[in-house]
């Protein structure tokens, strides 16, 4: 992930570039360190240089490596054409490359001609089976076709192998959702939260999930959830508040006939309402109605 | 007496610098050599698999209290089991690294490539060294030093007389070997730097057992007591809302 410093470094050097400050090149690599996807402005700013024979000499053997990231960015940005003058001018220095295979595979999937590009990613993969990025090349290429379920397949084959990589779990994590599996998002977030349990946004979608299940467990685990949201977010979080708020009248309806009450925090829900008034009146007064009529429905 | 000792200049023309500059020209040379013969070794899946079956076993550890008691059991028996659990590995089937270096023939290829590029050119060196260059001194340190440099910096005289701020040229030689790694990383780049000593150390490391951790990780999940954190984290919230509204 992308830390807040970096983030501000980026965008300073951004906008110096844009205004014709110069550092194009350092612009570049910063993108491509960080993965960030600003295809546009890659795009722009790197066909300057290349196409500014002295600028892209000055380069070394960094050139190729410009031509594959102005490449990627073209296809980004559908400039088929410009793409694929770069793949070809790599093709050339580089013939047998799987590299440079492997950005063959992405113009014709960027064409939309699946069952080639299908084909392209299969023949590599023969070679290296163990190739992550055409793994999650394929699983994308079965969510643009429409093809969820194929995606889910590819999906579960890479992590059968790659089981640490959280951002394929997070990837599975939404398809469920958008599919709404809820049981199995539920169990690509609880892996999420393993891998990085102190990131408060994991916590905020397994809660998320958990609450949309229903059932008393599941929305006492909810509330917990948005509970340690709220406190690694240092309370900044709407949609926890609002979650808090949520579970504890669910909970209080489930519970009304068994006469249990939930007595580990009474004050919670209490205080997430009083702290989102406090949050509205600040920032968005004029819908300050809307939150309290909201609030009075849930019998607050 | 020692003060008397006069080297003589072609000795630093004919053998101090010729034999820099030929350390210098058969390090890049080796490393030229090394990167022809270098194969792009295509890992195996198994082994990928169980590097990250411990990675994620090793979160589970360490996050088990962040998720809920019956998900941390659910995920223990499915790494712990003793049928199919990715962590269980059945006693027959622990193979040990050597058995399967030599069941693998390219791995011991591999070996050997890399040792044949290390020790050749060192043993043809030294030879040279040895016959041409044996057997007198090549330099003087500007400072003097205690006896115990003597084996380091007169190897090959020996004589107790001679001071030791004298140079051999076969200790010349040494010094090259292992003192040029800085020249290196200027010449080829920083990573690429030959360095014999390092490369030893790789050597001696070799024959990890990746079955070994798998228990060792095994054991580590076996006694994780479950408490779950959240139930405090409601209290914490309380007291994180308390401040916020006041």
């Amino acid at each position: 992930m992308v830390s807040k410093t970096e983030e501000t470094q980026l965008n300073s050097l951004e906008n110096q570039v844009d205004n014709g400050g110069g550092g194009v090149w350092e612009y570049l690599c910063l993108v491509r360190k960080l993965k960030v996807r600003r295809s546009e402005k890659v795009l722009k700013h790197g066909l300057s240089i290349l196409n500014d024979p002295k600028k892209r000499s000055a380069l070394g053997p960094e050139e190729w490596t410009l031509y594959e990231q102005v490449a990627i960015a073209a296809m980004d940005c559908q400039c088929l054409d410009v793409a694929k003058d770069c793949i070809k001018i790599l093709q050339k220095k580089f013939p047998e490359s799987k590299r440079v295979g492997r950005l063959e595979g992405m113009l014709l999937e960027a064409k939309g001609s699946w069952a080639e590009a299908e084909k392209a990613y299969s023949s590599l993969l023969e070679d290296n089976p163990l190739d992550q990025v055409i793994q999650k090349r394929r699983v994308a290429m079965a969510k643009a076709q429409g093809n969820i379920s194929g995606a889910i397949e590819w999906l579960n084959k890479y992590l059968e192998i790659f089981m640490a990589d959280h951002d394929a779990w997070r990837e599975l994590a939404e398809i469920y959702v958008s599919l709404q599996m809820y049981k199995q998002a539920a169990f690509c977030y609880e892996e999420l939260i393993l891998s990085q349990p102190t990131a408060p946004l994991y916590h905020l979608a397994y809660a998320d999930v958990l609450y949309t299940l229903g059932g008393l467990e599941n929305l006492q685990t909810a509330k917990k959830y948005y509970a340690s949201t709220i406190d690694l977010t240092g309370g900044k979080n709407t949609r926890a508040l609002l979650g808090i708020c949520l579970c504890t009248s669910a909970i209080a309806q489930l519970s009304k006939g068994r006469n249990k009450e939930d007595k580990e925090s009474p004050e919670l829900q209490s205080l997430a309402a009083t702290a989102l008034e406090k949050d509205y009146k600040q920032r968005a007064s004029d819908k300050l109605g809307l939150l309290t009529s909201a609030l009075r429905s849930l019998k607050i | 007496m020692a003060e008397d000792l006069v080297l003589d200049t072609a000795i630093r023309d004919w053998v101090l610098i010729p034999l820099s500059v030929v350390m210098v020209l058969i390090g890049i040379l080796r490393y030229f050599v090394s990167k022809l013969m270098r194969s792009s070794q295509v890992p195996d899946p198994k082994i990928v698999k169980e590097g990250q079956v411990i990675v994620r076993a090793r979160n589970l550890r360490a996050g088990a209290n962040f998720i809920p008691p019956k998900s941390f059991r659910s995920r223990r028996v499915y790494f712990n089991n003793e049928e199919n659990g990715l962590l269980f590995v059945p006693k027959g089937q622990a193979q040990n690294a050597q058995a399967q270096m030599f069941s693998d023939p390219n791995m011991a290829m591999d070996m050997m490539k890399k040792n044949l590029s290390m020790i050749i050119p060192q043993t043809l060196t030294f030879a040279w060294v040895n016959f041409f260059f044996s057997g007198f001194v090549a330099a003087k340190i500007p400072f003097p030093l205690t006896q115990r440099f003597r084996t380091m910096l007169q190897n090959g005289i020996d004589l107790s007389t001679v001071d030791v701020s004298y140079v051999s040229s076969r200790s010349w030689y040494f010094l090259n070997l292992f003192g040029l790694r800085g020249l290196f990383s200027l010449i080829l780049g920083e990573e690429n730097a030959t360095d014999d000593t390092q490369r030893m150390m790789q050597m001696s490391g070799f024959g990890f057992d990746p079955t070994k951790s798998l228990g060792a990780e095994k054991d580590g999940l076996d006694i994780v007591q479950h408490e779950w954190a959240l139930p405090k984290f409601e209290h914490r919230a309380e007291a994180v809302l308390k401040k916020l509204i006041r």
